[in-house]
């Protein structure tokens, strides 16, 4: 019964999406008519919202179907178990193809809520009665209400047609066959939801941009008017992302936390666009620059998350994140992306040269610089592409199946954020129109001495033995050190600086600005964590019989034995191992694990971890016996916490930047 | 109106759509499968740098010990996903002839670790950290193996992970002695 409620409310919601995709355009269009455009774009407003309502109607009834372990439902079947904890039960109904599809299709249409509730006093004036720019302001809002609805009537037929979640079996199993038992895990069931969060968010910055070429209007009040969803939709992808990395680090156990596989390239290239954007955005809001380049941008953002999805649905491109993949449905995504990406670029590509205005400004201003920002970041996400879909591209002219691997990204997409982070420490220095801050010569100064000493610092242990910090470190890495430092140095510098003058902003300014660089700071701090992992990094392979003892990077470890331990729904061989920092500190104890699911006949490797902010202990069990012992991974990682701690900073800098936005003066 | 700068990314999706689309029709009909590669090298002498071993053994020449047998050259790397997925293949092979290893672009600790969780079917293991050997192979990228003849000559080239289709190609070589 509550399926067949959740399928009518699905139904019904996409049904609406399609009205709410033609009402509020059908209003915009006429605006002589006065009255009845208001009331259509009214109604466009309450579409959205009942429209929202019923996709989140549907989604609570697969939640509930899961919860309640109803396997006469094909997904939950194929997807749950009755020995499963309730909050694998909760967070299996988007672990897989149709569940996480609707759950797309859920925040696609709570963004369409946001933007459908109204600002000002709702008043059904005839729009001669209307200031101008209220005017302006609705007709914008009705327009991206439409495109939303667009893009959300798409997905769900999509859903409904192609991955539905409701479908009944004729004869229901007694035990469904449990989830990915990879998938059984806190981590998984708070990134996906995160994850979409930024994906789909990017659709309302997306669907602004349209609504601004169909209006053939993009002032600052767009740009103001788009920036909220930006900035919402690239700090959840920050957090999605490095949620998503953090659990491939202790879940996969592969000891590394990013591995440029394809499904991870598909994140970080809508990040690199989202990033773009974000600073652009500030450009065409505060000086009426870079309209155009705007527009493509956020037109860019979407559609790299919709090949995203595509990468990930259609089974594509090998990767290590195969959990639900097939090629029929890739057809739809590819004719989805085709409309949804290809008519917004025919209109750019029609519109948009109406909106290129002269520059009107120096390169060494902070316009430029953010020009600069964009060139790389752009720069960075072609990369990513480039090396995603050329083993793609060389199948099909060759029928070759390879990987290009870290290999190419260290050696290309590496240099280009050298130069980011370089340009990180000099762009906020300078000021709109041209010239530089303030004391801009002595925070550089500060900034390039701090990189100077400390990269001097590890040239020169390791030139001179006795210095020796353990590791040899390659020039690449030196140039990150510095690099780093000189990003910390040029924040701190300009933050002492200021205080030291009594120059501090008040009000929201402050906030923007202490945003700003909190989310710069946050890349200071994901730098250290990555070079400290990279560079000063240790790991073993041994083969341990119990008693057994291994050095590691000034730690002592030490292997007990491996004993039979039993969870809710699965059995493993848990190794006993204590760590022991130094001679006269207590021991830590540690319990690698390899889970086996009978339900569903797999295994697991859990990886145990000792985190501390100075770095994470870290070992992995492999196969052996007793007799001829165990293989056991261990690392030592300095800092490896403060990769996802950065990018923790990164996203609230970015929403604390968000608070600290300035209105547009109302006559605008 | 249209300017020639504003129709790119139109242009570029555009071909990106294209490529998506052959991609998927060649899925969906089965025709694209890894297949075997023209190569510059069929019916010559390959090159033979000398590489150095996993556990820093100075370099060596990998083929002159196996001339007379045939013999399968696979370059693989233990960040390389399709190279898990040939694993089962390559042990299977392992046992009616000599593998040799060529690791690309990774380092012997990486290598030892891959080699430890998906087996190791290989008779000699050279390290190309460089990727200096991948090089003077002409190698499209790895997974990719070349089957030498026992006359020291490469017979053919294969891209991407070794599939039944080459298993019983080079089952069937082995028996005829062609």
């Amino acid at each position: 019964m509550i399926a067949e409620l959740g399928h009518f409310a699905l139904i019904a919601a996409f049904v609406l999406a399609i009205a709410q995709a033609l009402v509020p355009l059908l209003g915009a269009s006429q605006r002589e008519a006065g009255l009845i455009a208001a009331r259509l774009m009214t109604v466009g407003r309450w579409l959205a919202l009942l429209s929202a309502g019923l996709v989140l109607a549907a989604f609570a009834a697969l939640v509930i179907s899961f919860i309640r372990s109803d396997f006469s439902l094909a997904l939950v079947a194929a997807h749950s178990h009755s020995a499963k904890p309730l909050i694998y039960k909760i967070s299996g109904s988007w672990g897989n193809h149709e569940g996480s599809l609707l759950l797309w299709c859920v925040i696609l249409a709570l963004f369409g809520a946001i933007m459908a509730r109204e600002r000002r006093p709702e008043q059904p004036l005839p729009a001669h009665l209307l200031p101008a720019h209220l005017l302006q302001a609705r007709l914008l809002q009705a327009r991206a209400i439409a495109v939303q609805g667009m893009i959300q009537a798409a997905f769900l037929a999509f859903s409904l047609f192609t991955s539905n979640p409701f479908l009944r079996l004729a004869a229901p199993p007694l035990e469904g066959r449990g989830l990915n038992p990879v998938l059984q895990d806190p981590g998984l069931a708070l990134h996906p939801p995160m994850l979409y969060l930024g994906y789909v968010g990017l659709s309302a910055s997306f669907a602004f941009a349209v609504a601004g070429l169909i209006g053939g209007r993009i002032d600052r009040a767009w740009a103001a008017a788009m920036r909220p969803y930006v900035t919402l939709a690239w700090a959840a992808l920050t957090c999605g992302i490095a949620l998503g990395s953090w659990w491939a680090y202790y879940e996969l156990g592969w000891g590394g936390w990013w591995f440029w596989d394809p499904v991870e390239n598909a994140s970080l290239m809508p990040w690199l666009a989202a990033t773009a954007l974000l600073h652009s955005v500030r450009v065409a809001e505060q000086r009426e620059q870079l309209k155009s380049w705007t527009v493509l941008l956020a037109i860019l953002g979407f559609s790299l998350s919709l090949l995203g999805t595509f990468i990930v649905r259609s089974g594509l491109l090998t990767s290590v994140h195969s959990f639900a993949s097939d090629p029929a449905r890739g057809l739809f995504i590819l004719l989805l992306l085709g409309l949804a990406i290809g008519l917004p670029l025919l209109l750019f590509a029609w519109r948009g040269p109406q909106l290129a205005a002269r520059a009107d400004f120096p390169p060494l201003s902070r316009e430029g610089a953010l020009i600069l920002n964009n060139i790389l970041l752009v720069s960075a996400s072609v990369i990513v592409l480039v090396g995603t879909f050329y083993p793609l591209a060389l199948e099909l002219v060759s029928g070759a199946r390879i990987t290009v691997g870290p290999p190419y990204f260290a050696a290309s997409f590496n240099p280009v954020m050298a130069l980011l982070v370089a340009a990180m420490g000099i762009g906020p220095l300078l000021v709109w129109r041209g010239g530089w801050r303030p004391r801009a010569g002595l925070t550089l100064l500060l900034a390039g001495g701090l990189a100077l000493i400390g990269t001097g610092f590890f040239l020169l242990s390791n030139l001179l033995p006795g210095l020796q910090i353990g590791h040899k470190i390659s020039p690449a890495g030196l140039a990150g050190i510095a690099l780093m430092l000189w990003l910390g140095g040029s924040i701190l510098a300009d933050i002492g600086l200021r205080w030291r003058a009594g120059s501090w902003p008040k009000g929201r300014a402050r906030r923007a600005l202490s945003g700003m660089w909190l989310a710069h700071f946050g890349m200071v701090v994901f730098l250290a964590g990555a070079l400290g992992e990279g560079l000063f990094g240790s790991e073993k392979i041994a083969r341990l019989t119990p008693g057994d003892t291994v050095q590691l990077a000034g730690r002592l470890w030490q292997f007990d034995q491996v004993v039979q331990t039993n969870g809710p729904n699965w059995t493993a061989r848990t190794a006993r191992l204590s760590v022991q920092a130094d001679p006269a500190g207590p021991a830590r104890q540690m319990r690698p694990q390899i889970r086996f699911y009978p339900a569903s006949q797999q295994s697991t490797t859990e990886a145990a971890i000792h985190s501390s902010v100075s770095g994470d202990d870290y070992a992995v069990l492999g196969e052996g016996s007793e007799e001829r012992g165990y293989i056991l991974r261990l690392y030592r990682k300095p800092l490896v916490g403060w990769i996802w701690f950065g990018s923790l900073l990164m996203a609230l800098g970015g929403l604390l930047a968000l608070s600290g936005r300035q209105k547009l003066p109302e006559a605008g | 109106m249209m300017r020639p700068l504003f129709v790119l990314p139109l242009a570029g999706f555009a071909l990106l759509l294209l490529l998506f689309a052959a991609g998927l029709y060649t899925q969906l009909s089965g025709s694209r499968q890894p297949d075997q590669l023209p190569s510059m090298l069929v019916g010559q002498l390959p090159p033979d740098r000398p590489l150095p071993g996993l556990n820093a053994e100075p370099p060596r020449r990998l083929l002159d010990a196996s001339r007379g047998d045939w013999l399968l050259v696979n370059f693989f790397a233990s960040w390389c996903a399709p190279c898990r997925a040939e694993a089962p293949a390559l042990a299977s092979l392992s046992e009616k002839m000599t593998i040799i290893g060529i690791a690309y672009k990774d380092k012997p600790l990486d290598t030892q670790k891959f080699l430890n969780q998906f087996g190791n079917p290989y008779r000699r293991i050279g390290v190309d950290l460089d990727g200096k050997a991948g090089l003077d192979w002409a190698i499209y990228g790895v997974p990719e193996s070349f089957l030498l003849a026992p006359d020291g000559r490469v017979v053919l080239r294969h891209a991407g992970p070794v599939d039944r289709a080459l298993l019983e190609d080079i089952e069937a070589r082995l028996e005829t002695g062609r």
